[in-house]
């Protein structure tokens, strides 16, 4: 009876020791692939380029949209038609952002031949409402005497 | 091995518990500071304005903490919009078309207020922190709803009138009301003074329901049954001093009473902090004259706050509670004979 209750926590014991092995592999493999990665993308960097791009909505192009490169600060902002350069060289797989107050933001990945974005921009519809807090104390509406 | 097995299961149980147990130990003053820093920022740039209120803080609650201050702080509300758009929506509320075409111009109109002022009204206010938020990676959207206050019609909300946030923070939603945290009208000029009302935070969802009523059920945050409008439109008057005060309100639950002379009304609430007796008063107002009485009996065990008023006289009041000068909530009780 005990060796029979034994066995299955030794079973635990050696499955759970086995998925470590296989973590720790997984792990040893991470840090290897991520070194590979960064192989690839010094040669990625003579793919860089200049991204030039023009947001418009449906009324036309829009002026002062934030475009962000994701994960990081840099950025520009469209000029009066619309229009950026993007102020970083970007490459395969980088992404875009693109926003505005009162619009969707919007999401562009560069691909192995972006180098012009057109994007248009959808609005946010949310219905506009609104009331008041107020510290007037309630006051019935009485009948005049 | 077995050291595994334990570790697993705590992490687990330690995930569930954060549900529970809320952020008493935060502690906001970092979080509020960076909104201080970045005051009269514009909106121009909306990532960078998020990055710059969440870069220094280490918790999703103390970064949605920064956004929310920072949006409160920083925003006014509108009275004329307010007032335009309520009377707009009046007009054309059995014409759907026309009120679609009201809502788009009126929306394109509002944002650019909103950009180029800093002025709006509620869902301006929730879809700023909304926008900020996402750009900071917390989940967190606008509720559209029914609000609650002393001046509304309250008998006849017909169309939603207010948004509020709804925030998912530690996998666990939350409420908050940015619009009425960030101040009040003057109650003389109608003039919007910014007057910061931290009870609106992360507000007490069944407290909430007393005067928000969400046009989509599961912003309740409820896990039973949630009020009918008719309930809701029954509810007492609140005050945005309530959410500084209380963490429930109890009882009575509904505004109007109508009772026989020499009958009582028990009031009972949950307070969030500790108070002394003497700092309960009900403010009655018969329409003749207005007095601060104390009631029969008046109780503070365990943050509970119980008082008792016996109605001698026939007459229709208007019942205040105070907690200093802190107006709470009020009632109507009818003494008849």
């Amino acid at each position: 009876m005990k060796t029979q209750l034994t066995l299955p926590q030794n079973n635990i014991s050696k499955t759970l020791s086995f998925i470590c092995i296989v973590m720790f592999t997984l792990l040893a493999f991470n840090t290897s692939y991520s070194q590979s990665n960064s192989v690839s993308s010094e040669e990625a960097t003579t793919n860089e380029r200049t991204i030039k791009g023009i947001v418009s909505t449906d009324d036309g192009p829009l002026e002062g949209v934030n475009v962000i490169q994701k994960g990081t600060r840099i950025g520009v902002v469209t000029n009066a038609k619309g229009e950026f350069t993007f102020p970083a060289k970007l490459k395969t797989g980088d992404v875009l952002v693109f926003s505005y107050l009162g619009f969707e933001n919007q999401s562009v990945t560069i691909k192995d031949d972006t180098t012009f974005i057109k994007m248009v921009l959808t609005e946010d519809l949310v219905e506009m409402i609104g009331a008041l807090d107020t510290a007037k104390p309630y006051k019935s509406k009485r009948k005049k005497n | 091995m077995k050291y595994i097995w334990f570790i697993s299961l705590l992490s687990i149980t330690s995930l569930s518990h954060a549900q529970i147990s809320d952020f008493d130990e935060v502690d906001f003053r970092k979080a509020d500071s960076t909104a201080l820093a970045n005051h009269g920022e514009d909106l121009t740039n909306l990532p960078e304005l998020s990055y710059k209120l969440t870069s220094n803080l280490n918790t999703d609650v103390e970064r949605f903490r920064s956004i929310y201050r920072w949006v409160c702080n920083n925003i006014a509300n509108d009275y004329g919009l307010y007032l335009k758009n309520k009377h707009k929506r009046q007009r054309f509320i059995n014409d759907s078309t026309r009120l679609n075409t009201w809502n788009n111009s009126f929306r394109k109109q509002l944002f650019k207020k909103l950009l180029k002022d800093k002025r709006t009204i509620c869902t301006g206010y929730a879809y700023l922190v909304k926008k900020l938020a996402q750009f900071s990676n917390i989940e967190c959207e606008i509720v559209q709803g029914y609000g609650r206050v002393s001046t509304t019609d309250i008998e006849k909300l017909d169309l939603p009138n207010h948004s509020w946030n709804a925030v998912k923070l530690n996998n666990k939603w939350y409420l908050c009301d940015p619009t009425w945290a960030s101040g009040i009208p003057d109650p003389e000029t109608n003039r919007f003074t910014f007057q910061y009302n931290d009870g609106f935070f992360l507000a007490e969802p069944e407290l909430f329901a007393v005067n928000h009523f969400p046009v989509e059920d599961q912003w309740w945050l409820f896990d039973n049954d949630v009020p009918t409008f008719e309930t809701f439109l029954s509810s007492p008057i609140i005050y945005g001093n309530a959410y500084k005060n209380l963490v429930l309100h109890i009882a009575p639950d509904r505004m109007h009473h109508k009772i026989k002379k020499n009958d009582s009304i028990i009031f009972n609430y949950k307070l969030k902090n500790d108070i002394e007796v003497n700092d309960v008063q009900l403010l009655i107002d018969s329409g003749f004259n207005t007095r601060k009485i104390k009631p029969i009996s008046l109780n503070i065990e365990n943050k509970f706050l119980t008082l008792k008023h016996l109605f001698k006289s026939t007459g229709f009041y208007d019942v205040h509670l105070y907690i200093e000068d802190d107006l709470i909530s009020t009632y109507t009780i009818e003494v008849k004979r």
